[in-house]
């Protein structure tokens, strides 16, 4: 039985000190013309984008609309954890526990807003976890996380779930990810994408503008926030867009396809960008 | 060349060794230019070439694309066909499962899919015409193809019970074929000539 078990830990996936990454910011380089980035479909100056976001996660910080878990549950078997209030850093360490009896992975939670890190603080205070080695909470920037606390080549898997289409600079993410992993680790990212089926994507714009912000209004009392969450889904960059700037942050990637370097669910709502830093 | 398809590429000669199997994909990284100090994670091979069974019908098909590029350098139908099964050498005892693996389908239904190993053969066939310089066309451009997948076929299916006899069992095969083939053509020549001399006595009699 105890052979049997070491068997299964030693040929299954591992995972050791994961990091998450939430929102980002950038500031202008001071001798430069003040750079622009996109708010949803608006645009404005690169150091306003971070309070604008940061007022966007604090309206939103305590709810949530659920359906997204449906797409976490997906990541469980590959080991993934979304940054946000910690809930798939969560799912993460149970899956350790419960399909590999691991308790030695530890899952880094890395945030740029520090009313995030607390109702993650404050949930993982109500599980086995608290107090323990293997979960802690991180203030720092995605696209500058401090080298002398993120080290280079540190990491097994690093990822973040429906936070990099908030930050400014994608590519500065992503450079920083492929820093701090370790040669073979993986990199793992779930966000919302583009639906190429015409019918479904059709449906899809409908709802996202007019229900999700109706909801917004009336379960948060905050359109505006919930406005730019769809806005920000639209200008984010498409499926092989997006692989190839992963590539260009120094990652292998599968084939350009479904299936290769990403992985659609719901015929694109949200996506999964897997890559491997070689 | 994206990079998977570079570790795709380091993969291959460590089939004979490791079968078709996510070790040696995860193994690839050792024979890097700057090589990892460990193989790749089980998580990492999956994020690279698929879960499961998937990785290893990519690695099967990287092989199988190997195979087709060792074809090139002969100029004859006979050589290139004589230079896959050589490539087949190494692997002869792990084919079965490969090919098995290849027909096995993703979904159960139906419990058999002969469409891959029909595709490998017809991918030989045309490369042997290819690097042959085949000019067939019509007609003649598909039963050409046809009958090379079957003496392929036969000649691969041979291999993996008989190694040693493969080449003979080719070169049979391929003898058997052009005698076939040219006495066809002499059948198809003597009938045409026979048709021509009734029609010319048919209209020497006056009948039409």
């Amino acid at each position: 039985m105890l052979s049997s078990t070491r068997l299964v830990r030693a040929v299954l996936p591992r995972v050791h000190r994961v990091p998450l990454a939430r929102c980002l910011n950038t500031n202008a380089p001071e001798n430069d013309t003040p750079k622009t980035t996109s708010f949803g479909f608006r645009t404005v100056p690169e150091s306003e984008k971070e309070t604008l976001v940061k007022n966007v996660f604090d309206s939103v910080a305590s709810s949530s609309l659920g359906v997204h878990r449906l797409w976490k549950d997906n990541l469980i078997s590959t080991l993934h954890v979304a940054g946000g209030t910690g809930d798939i850093a969560l799912r993460i360490l149970d899956h350790a526990r419960e399909k590999y009896a691991d308790r030695e992975t530890t899952v880094e939670v890395v945030d740029i807003n520090a009313q995030m890190l607390k109702e993650g603080f404050r949930r993982f205070k109500k599980t086995m976890y608290h107090n323990t080695p293997q979960i802690s909470f991180h203030e720092a920037n995605a696209q500058e996380l401090p080298p002398s606390q993120f080290l280079d080549n540190t990491y097994d898997l690093y990822t973040i779930a429906f936070g990099i289409r908030n930050c400014t600079s994608i590519p500065d993410v992503l450079k920083e990810a492929h820093r701090v992993l370790k040669p073979g680790g993986t990199f793992a990212c779930l966000e919302f994408s583009k639906v190429n089926n015409p019918l479904l994507s059709l449906a899809y714009d409908q709802y996202s503008f007019t229900m999700i912000p109706l909801m917004g209004t009336i379960l948060a009392g905050d359109r505006e926030s919930y406005q730019y969450l769809v806005e920000s889904i639209r200008k984010f960059p498409p499926q092989p867009q997006f692989a190839k700037m992963i590539r260009e942050a120094g990652f292998t990637t599968g084939e350009d396809e479904d299936g290769g370097a990403w992985t659609d669910l719901w015929g694109g709502i949200a996506c999964i960008h897997k890559a491997v830093k070689v | 060349m994206s990079s998977s398809l570079r570790l795709l590429k380091l993969a291959l000669p460590l089939v004979s060794e490791h079968g078709f199997t996510r070790t040696a994909l995860a193994n690839s990284v050792l024979h890097l230019p700057v090589p990892h100090a460990e193989p790749l994670s089980d998580s990492a091979v999956s994020a690279l070439f698929g879960s499961g069974d998937r990785a290893r019908k990519t690695l099967i098909h990287a092989w199988l694309d190997g195979g087709l590029e060792s074809m090139s350098s002969t100029e004859s139908v006979k050589d290139a066909l004589h230079a896959r099964l050589k490539y087949n050498e190494p692997v002869v005892s792990l084919l079965p499962e490969a090919f098995a693996l290849l027909s096995a389908p993703e979904s159960g239904v139906p419990p058999l899919d002969p469409l891959p190993m029909l595709k490998h053969s017809a991918r030989i066939a045309d490369e042997a015409c290819h690097v042959s310089q085949d000019a067939s066309l019509r007609l003649a451009w598909y039963t050409k193809r046809a009958s090379l997948i079957g003496i392929y076929s036969a000649a691969e299916l041979h291999q993996l019970t008989s190694p040693s006899t493969a080449p003979a069992f080719l070169d049979s095969l391929l003898a058997t074929s052009n005698s076939i083939g040219s006495s066809l053509s002499e059948v198809l020549e003597f009938s045409s000539y026979v048709g021509r001399s009734w029609a010319g006595i048919i209209r020497s009699r006056g009948i039409f």
